[in-house]
């Protein structure tokens, strides 16, 4: 093995050594390596093994588009699979391991697989693990797993944090190369709005990786420069470390959307305080410059994934940047002028190139005369057809005429051309198309508002770049509103760019690779196209080139180029796949932000939540609010016993309950009463001032949507209330019905649920509580106060509403007052209730007490039923039209068989019943033909002392006194009940006026 | 009874605490601000306008912006619909409609359905532009401006004030039962570990 070695210059810190692990083994490297470069200074060669066949791999790029030397990084809790070496920033005590190797990484017992690869290939799956199917979970599926796959993830909890944050701008930026800096640049002195992303640590893009010079000094001294102005500009952001990821729709204005990750931390061990670990962000920006460059291609030959076997580009990377050569007997497989300008910077810095094999038969005389200067070997018409040894030792070159020529090399750097980044111009739908001059896809159809300059649309030349970076990010500008600047002219070369177009090198021996991380083969493009899967679409769903988390970003135009040339086909008939976002792959708790574990969907209090924490409540989500589901006492073993001693409470003596996360909607206007009759299923234009009734509600369809009780305050004035999971539904209802059924109507609607806190106190002893608490501000006596009646008075000083309503079936009021008063009267009603013997209950008393009267609540006005269906039909008016009248008359909706509201009781009283079982006659078998309908709601009834329930039973209001059975196969019961009226407590409703 | 036994907690009452020495971001409550719903009778929005104009002095916006006169502001939150604010409270507020367009508006008290937060500091603007999706730039979103957006997932009404001494000014109100979940979005987004109080700071998270 011989040793990758430090050499001179470079944009490392050498005064700034780091330390770092890897397999557990100590390096070091400075500040400004990366992992890769780190770690190849110090001799490693062997990165991973790749996803299928274990074959050992080597780094293959320097950049984000890295397919093999992927590792795991970090420990614990924050270790992080798949994730590029490449990329990785160098920090203190960073400790990577090696990935999808066992037991180590130099000897994989798994290498195996090399071995079974003529089963492994392309289709393996669906070819293999047909049968039996029921092995396929327990057999198949976890050994594939095992053995193919990448890095582990942790199973713990990320102990990081992440946040979304949103920006704007006139002229988004993407990379900053040369190209685009200079677009930043020239829109930043327009004085537009300007943001620069970049994935990279420092700006500069290749000019940081070549000896390119502008305006005689280094390109990468020029790109420090360019973003030292760029940062003093006050609309500029710079973001480092950010990776535009994807690109999505536009609004009205034409101003688009992009995603963007920046890694606020990930080159620190720990995220310092405060600080996220990655940061999401939404950027809007009226006009884009797409600047993303290219990325080099390698070509396909026998062996050519060795460890060792590297992309030219990436040999100048390690060489000029990191100041690292990857060997000491350097090879170069080219087929384009710019991979011997790899030749070119390896012998300035002394280092050999064995030799230099071209696939062109001729090339330009001046870079073949200064290869031959430094005393190079040149094949030309030649290609490499094997490679041998891990790392590379040797490599089997076949020149125009057939003869075979064996080198010993230590790395071979490959060119195969570039291909531009289309990526972001693919992300809405537009197809990138094929150039010829180039050979190579560049963008087609792009998305409005974007333009690509340099390298991402072909334009590989410095000079050209420079001059497209500035001519976008000035026409970027003035299309934004802004003056022309005056621009720069920097002087650069335009370097010799011939290329042609080579993919394949046919009749190699060995594998050649295609997908490096998805271990595709020309052999698995070849089998495809015999299969019958040619085009690109299929050859990719069939081999799964390109859908590894690189997205095929050195792979597919190969593969497609593979599969042009099999078919007899050009590669626009063949045709190519559009990306999709990520570009690079993205954290998912990124995109999460702040939003996880419990603070996933914002939760809703009431100002009684504070009072209710301190009594012990246990509390339930109903939509977001949080209410109290019941007050568990000393002593009580369950939900049961606490909810059944507050029923017994409320019904004996009284009991508080806070409703006030019913939806409340504030009706006013000269038409109110016009809109609520028109709303309602029954009149409300009747209703007195100072009354409240109970108001049933139906979707357009005929169906019941909602119901609640809307009291009159004044003539133009009503409040309506809502169930509580139906209140933005109901609104929306409203204000559409408002807004678009009944422009005409003078009618004024808002909500008013988060202004008031409203309690029930409901029992036999709720009147005395109330005149304690309220003393002579408001008359509740029954005569006074009857019954369904409603009142606004005064009360410390404070407007507060009382009604006179019951869910209950109790003697029941509802207060209210409020909300930042919420708290505090709540306080005082307990306070008032002592002597009373007032308990606080929750939903599940509530619960208990409807089942008991027969009110229907969520799980009867589940969408499904009709007014008649719940036993209302008397509420459907005959004197006027309103909202799904019409159609609540259908055939289907009117039909007697249909199933309706019924009370059911266990023939055994001791039995316990259980909602979601179906109705079956006696005897018969549990088939969906037989099914009679299904039990909506059950309790235990305190008052009666057994369970009960309601369900909706085919013709049911003819067959009370039946007996019929609830079928449960779920709970695997089935239960003898009797069928009996809805309403189980005081039918005839005593307790309520009393 | 007397009037002061039953105790106001405001929406964020329990929620803001000190955040000790730092700059960036200073976050208050407005418990004291009276709010209210003002929407326009059918047909009656040119009539109402001029009548505030007279009576009040300020000019319901007809788009999202923000008319002040004396302690009433008007802001815009849909078409005929304003959301009415007072610097002395509810009281003031709604006599003030009440007595002046009772009978040309709908008006209905918010005071205690909103919870309003004011945020300033040097990074104000930077740490909000994390919760809303909105282009805060002074350029677009200006003195008087006015949105009905989302921030954490809550729906929000925000409006920028004259700047002040620590830069530009924002309020913003969100429905009372949503503070305890929105100040998590907020103290989480600005900072991590920092929550604030009256004239206390939070250093936000842009370093």
């Amino acid at each position: 093995m011989n040793d990758g070695i430090r050499l001179a210059g470079g944009l490392i810190d050498r005064k700034r050594p780091i330390a770092l692990r890897f397999d557990g083994k100590p390096f070091s490297g400075f500040a400004g390596d990366t992992l890769a470069s780190a770690l190849l200074a110090s001799g490693v060669r062997l990165f991973g093994r790749s996803f299928k066949y274990h074959r050992p791999r080597g780094l293959l790029t320097a950049g984000s588009e890295e397919p093999n030397a992927l590792v795991e990084l970090r420990t614990g809790a924050r270790r992080e699979a798949n994730t590029r070496a490449t990329t990785i920033e160098l920090f203190e005590g960073l400790e990577a391991t090696s990935q999808n190797r066992w037991p180590t990484l130099a000897f994989d017992l798994m290498a195996v697989n090399s071995l079974l690869s003529p089963f492994l290939v392309a289709g393996f799956y669906y070819k293999t693990f047909m049968w039996p199917r029921a092995w396929w979970e327990r057999l198949y599926e976890p050994a594939i797993r095992r053995a193919a796959g990448l890095g582990r993830a942790s199973m713990e909890e990320d102990p990081d944090t992440y946040e979304v944050a949103h920006a704007f701008c006139d002229v988004l930026v993407i990379g900053a190369g040369p190209a685009g800096l200079a677009a930043a640049l020239a829109a930043a002195r327009s004085g537009a709005r300007v943001i620069l992303c970049d994935e990279d640590f420092v700006p500069g893009g290749r000019l940081n990786a070549e000896r390119h010079e502008i305006d005689g000094s280094p390109g990468s001294a020029w790109a420090a420069e360019v973003g030292a102005e760029l940062r003093s500009f006050p609309d500029v952001r710079v973001m480092r470390r950010t990776t535009v990821f994807g690109v999505y729709d536009a609004g009205m204005s034409g101003a688009r959307t992009f995603g963007a990750l920046e890694r606020v931390s990930d080159h620190l061990a720990v995220p310092p305080p405060g600080q996220p670990r990655q940061r999401m962000w939404k950027i809007v920006a009226r006009r884009a410059v797409l600047a993303a460059g290219a990325i080099e291609r390698p070509i396909v030959f026998g062996g050519n994934d060795r460890p060792g076997v590297m992309m030219a580009s990436a040999v100048r990377t390690y060489v000029n940047r990191f100041a690292v050569t990857p060997g000491r007997r350097i090879a170069l497989f080219t087929t384009c002028d710019d991979g011997w300008r790899t030749a070119l910077d390896l012998a300035s810095d002394s280092v050999p190139v064995e030799a230099i094999i071209d696939a062109r038969v001729t090339v330009d005389p001046a870079i073949l005369e200064a290869a031959k200067r430094q005393g190079t070997r040149t094949f030309l018409g030649s290609q490499v057809i094997d490679t041998h040894g891990s790392p590379v030792e040797r490599i089997t070159v076949r020149d125009r005429d057939g003869q075979l020529t064996r080198i010993s090399i230590d790395t071979l750097a490959v060119s195969g051309g570039w291909n531009p980044t289309v990526a972001l111009t693919t992300h809405v739908g537009g197809r990138p198309k094929w150039s010829d001059t180039l050979a190579a896809f560049v963008p087609g159809d792009l998305p409005g508002g974007m333009t690509v300059a340099g390298a991402a649309r072909g334009a590989f030349g410095l000079a050209e770049a420079l001059r497209e970076g500035l001519a976008a990010g000035q026409e970027a500008a003035e299309a934004t509103g802004h003056a022309k600047s005056a621009n720069p002219i920097w002087r650069a070369d335009d370097e010799a760019r011939g290329v042609t177009a080579f993919w394949h090198v046919a009749g190699s021996t060995g594998k050649a690779f295609v997908d490096f991380q998805h271990d595709v083969t020309d052999a698995d493009v070849a089998l495809a196209a015999r299969e019958g899967y040619r085009s690109a679409e299929h050859l990719k769903r069939y081999t799964t080139l390109g859908m590894a988390t690189d997205q095929g970003k050195t792979s597919s135009v190969a593969g497609h180029a593979i599969m042009a040339a099999i078919t007899g086909r050009s590669i626009p008939e063949v045709g190519t796949t559009t990306f999709r976002p990520p570009y690079s792959p993205v954290a998912v708790g990124a995109v999460a932000g702040i939003h996880r574990g419990r603070h996933f969907r914002p939760t809703r209090l009431t100002a009684s939540h504070a009072w209710a924490r301190e009594q012990g409540a246990v509390f339930v989500e109903a939509a977001q609010w949080l209410r109290a589901q019941w007050y568990p006492r000393p002593g009580e073993k369950d939900w049961l016993e606490s909810a059944v001693r507050e029923v017994k409470s409320v019904r004996s003596a009284v009991g508080v309950c806070d409703v006030s996360t019913l939806g409340k909607i504030d009706i006013q206007g000269a038409d109110a009463a016009i809109f609520l009759d028109r709303v309602y299923t029954n009149m409300f234009s009747t209703l007195p001032v100072g009354r409240v009734r109970y108001g049933l509600m139906l979707r357009e369809d005929g169906f019941v949507m909602d119901d609640g009780t809307t009291a009159r305050l004044s003539d133009d004035h009503y409040v309506m209330s809502t169930t509580t999971t139906g209140a933005g539904k109901v609104m929306q209802h409203l204000e559409h019905a408002r807004q678009v059924l009944w422009p005409e109507l003078d009618v004024q609607l808002v909500s008013v649920t988060e202004q008031w806190s409203q309690y029930s106190i409901a029992g036999p002893r709720s009147r005395e509580l109330l005149e304690r608490l309220l003393g002579d501000a408001i008359d509740v006596g029954n005569a006074a106060f009857p019954y369904l009646a409603c009142a606004e008075f005064t009360w410390h000083g404070l407007p507060c509403r009382l009604f006179r309503i019951s869910f209950s079936g109790e003697l029941a009021y509802e207060i209210a007052v409020p909300a930042r008063h919420g708290d505090a009267a709540m306080r005082a009603i307990v306070a008032a209730g002592q002597e009373f013997g007032i308990t606080p209950y929750g939903t599940e008393a509530l619960g208990i007490m409807r089942v008991e009267k027969g009110h229907v609540a969520g799980n009867e006005l589940n969408g499904t039923t009709t007014a008649d269906d719940l036993g209302l039909g008397k509420m459907m008016s005959q004197k006027k039209d309103f909202i799904g009248r019409v159609l609540a008359r259908r055939p289907g909706l009117a039909d007697p068989a249909r199933a309706v509201l019924v009370g059911i009781k266990p023939v055994d009283r001791s039995v316990r019943l259980n909602a979601g079982a179906h109705f079956l006659a006696p005897g018969a078998q549990s088939r969906l033909e037989n099914d009679q309908g299904y039990v909506t709601s059950v309790a235990f009834s305190p008052m009666l002392g057994h369970w009960i329930g309601l369900g909706l039973l085919s013709g049911g209001r003819e067959r009370i006194g039946e007996r019929i059975r609830a079928h449960d196969p779920l709970r695997g019961k089935d239960t003898e009940i009797e069928v009996v009226s809805p309403c189980f407590f005081d039918p005839e409703g005593m307790r309520l006026k009393s | 009874m007397s009037e002061s036994t039953l105790v106001a907690r405001s929406g964020f009452h329990d929620l803001l605490r000190p955040a000790g020495e730092g700059r960036g971001v200073i976050v208050t409550e407005r418990a004291e601000l009276g709010l209210a719903t003002v929407i326009a009778r059918k047909g009656g929005a040119v009539a109402l306008a001029a009548r505030l104009k007279e009576r009040l002095g300020v000019d319901p916006p007809a788009g999202p912006r923000r008319d002040t006169s004396n302690a009433l502001s008007l802001m815009g939150t849909g078409p005929g619909t304003w959301l009415a604010t007072h610097e002395q409270g509810t009281t003031p507020l709604l006599s003030a409609l009440r007595k002046n367009v009772g009978d040309l508006a709908a008006v209905s008290d918010q005071s205690d359905g909103y919870a309003v937060l004011r945020l300033t500091g040097p990074e104000g603007r930077e740490a909000l532009a994390k919760l809303v999706f909105i282009d805060l730039h002074p350029g677009a979103f200006g003195v008087g401006h006015v949105a009905c957006t989302v921030a954490g997932h809550t729906g929000i009404t925000l409006w920028r004030l004259e700047d002040g001494p620590d830069g530009a000014i924002f309020e913003l109100a969100v429905y009372r039962s949503f503070a305890a979940s929105f100040w998590h979005a907020l103290s989480a987004s600005f900072a991590g570990q920092s929550t604030c109080d009256k004239n206390a700071r939070v250093r936000s998270s842009f370093g």
